[in-house]
């Protein structure tokens, strides 16, 4: 049983024409199975351009294997998957690598280079952009400290705390000035004082240069605000689509909302 | 829209390479794939060179140093200590022939050449292949059990140039080196032997070197290991990425490059034998 939301559903927003140029993300039935389990059962979401969207939904909804499938780490078993209007899949391998240098990502498992320092692991993704070697250093050094990472630059990841290694995995994320930041977990690691500096810091980057950003989270919406968008994902499809203040005013009506939601704000 | 079967899920593919379990890689269509991923991977590493040539790209120094300590010098006492035994054993063995059949010239003759152009080129690559071939089979297998591969996935960097690129380089370099190194412990101490107890007088040793080495030869002796760390480097390369994400896959991948490594090293070195002279 799905219930509708009172807001637009997710098929309808990806039907919609994109108001400004291609959509950031672009998901079109996208189904998944893992070990002859269906995960995904035809998602379907646009994310503009300078959009926020925070993906919810409890343990096994499907958001981080939906994070994977974006970001081109595993390949769905039907649909489409666009980032700026292209399937990374179907590109060329040097094409893929440039569309790539516009997305930023944090895993939820967290992927920093154990045999890498910080700031080794925050210089990787500017390797491909052949900027100077002290260009690099100071674009690393400036996103660490808007991080409050500064003085960290030599420890190796093992040496930080799980709250830390977030902070240095976002800082990677955001070193090469990605047009698109998907942030798998939210709040791991992370204190909800920390969660709303680090909100704080993307609200700038999405209103100076134009950063879209989707995140996923089980745990809170404390951090968004009430205008921001939310998506619901339940056993691999999207219950609910809209704004932070419609899923509160949907939520008291529909049960399924209710029940995945308690609490939660 | 009905989503097919989870058996018919194509893999991801990232920077032109697939990363795809390792059922994918059974059976003789999973052989192909895995040579297909060999094949690519050489390509990466060619040209990560090409480029750094011309100075496109950066040769990343720190890991290249890394890779040169534990290809190189890690194996250094081990090949010095083998080599130095081989050569023992061929030298006491050659003087208990000689007690009996008087041919100095063909005894010395067969085993210079067996140890400059099969033994030690074998021997290096077997020493090589178990040090540094599993190495980096467990760096690659280890960077995708830990998530790590996908950290350097979105950062855009390509695994292959990244992590196999600077050890392929570093054990080609090793690998010859270690092969003249272990040619010369090994002859050296045979004759030495030879010299020592059987009376062998040194003419005859330096004659036996110059007749059986030519030019050719000298080319086979250095072309072997080259080629032998080139093959073990990409079965590394394959058996780390496409390990799978269980930890069991480590060991998996460390033991499946180890096996094969060596068996590859045999039958090249058979194709070497039997390639026609020109």
């Amino acid at each position: 049983m799905v219930a509708r939301p009172a807001s637009v559903s997710a098929s309808e927003r990806a039907a919609e024409p994109a108001p400004t140029g291609l959509p950031a993300l672009g998901l079109s039935g996208v189904f998944q199975h893992v070990a002859g389990h269906a995960v995904l059962n035809g998602v379907s979401l646009s994310v503009q351009a300078k959009e926020s969207v925070l993906l919810i939904g409890r343990n096994g909804a499907g958001k981080s294997l939906l994070m994977r499938l974006v970001l081109g780490l595993d390949q769905p078993s039907a649909g489409q998957v666009r980032l700026f209007g292209e399937e990374l899949s179907r590109l060329p391998s040097r094409r893929a690598r440039a569309l790539r240098r516009r997305v930023g990502a944090v895993l939820q498992r967290g992927s920093l280079l154990d045999g890498l320092t910080v700031l080794e692991n925050l210089l990787l993704p500017l390797r491909a952009t052949r900027m100077p070697r002290a260009d690099m250093a100071r674009a690393a050094r400036l996103v660490m400290t808007q991080l409050q990472l500064d003085g960290m630059e030599n420890h190796l990841p093992r040496a930080l705390s799980v709250g830390q290694r977030r902070r240095v995995e976002l800082a990677r994320a955001l070193v090469h000035r990605p047009d698109l930041l998907i942030w798998d977990g939210l709040t791991d690691g992370l204190d909800l004082p920390a969660v709303r500096e680090i909100f704080a810091l993307l609200r700038a980057e999405m209103e100076v240069r134009g950063l879209t950003v989707v995140a996923t989270d089980n745990v809170t919406l404390e951090a968004i605000l009430p205008e921001e968008r939310v998506v619901v994902l339940d056993r691999g499809r999207v219950l609910f689509d809209g704004s932070r203040s419609a899923l509160e005013a949907a939520a008291p009506s529909q049960l399924e909302l209710r029940y995945l939601l308690q609490g939660r704000w | 829209m009905e989503p097919p079967a989870a058996s018919a899920m194509p893999p991801a593919r990232f920077h032109g390479l697939r990363r795809t379990p390792s059922s994918s890689f059974s059976g003789p269509v999973g052989w192909l794939a895995g040579a297909g991923l060999a094949w690519r991977s050489l390509l990466e590493c060619l040209a990560l060179y090409g480029n750094i040539v011309i100075g496109r790209e950066r040769l990343d120094l720190p890991a290249f140093t890394a890779a040169l300590r534990q290809a190189g010098l890690s194996i250094l006492p081990a090949v010095t200590l083998v080599a130095a035994a081989l050569g023992l054993i061929l030298g006491r063995q050659a003087g208990t022939v000689l007690e009996s059949f008087n041919f100095p010239g063909v005894l010395l003759f067969t085993i210079t050449y067996a140890v400059v152009l099969e033994l030690v080129p074998i021997l290096v690559g077997v020493l090589v292949a178990g040090r540094a071939g599993v190495a980096l089979a467990v760096r690659h297998a280890t960077l995708v059990v830990t998530g790590q591969m996908d950290g350097l996935l979105v950062s855009g960097i390509n695994p292959i140039r990244f992590v196999t690129g600077p050890v392929l380089l570093a054990m080609v370099v090793m690998s010859a080196a270690f092969v003249v190194w272990g040619s010369l412990v090994t002859v050296g101490t045979a004759y030495l032997w030879l010299f020592l107890v059987a009376d062998v007088p040194p003419y005859q040793l330096i004659d036996a070197v110059r007749s059986t080495l030519g030019p050719f030869d000298v080319r086979e002796a250095l072309a072997k290991p080259f080629v032998f760390a080139v093959v073990i480097a990409l079965i590394a390369t394959v058996n780390g990425t496409i390990a799978g994400r269980d930890p069991e896959a480590i060991g998996e991948a460390a033991t499946r490059t180890m096996i094969a490594a060596v068996s590859s090293i045999l039958l090249i070195d058979l194709l070497f034998v039997l390639w026609p002279e020109a």
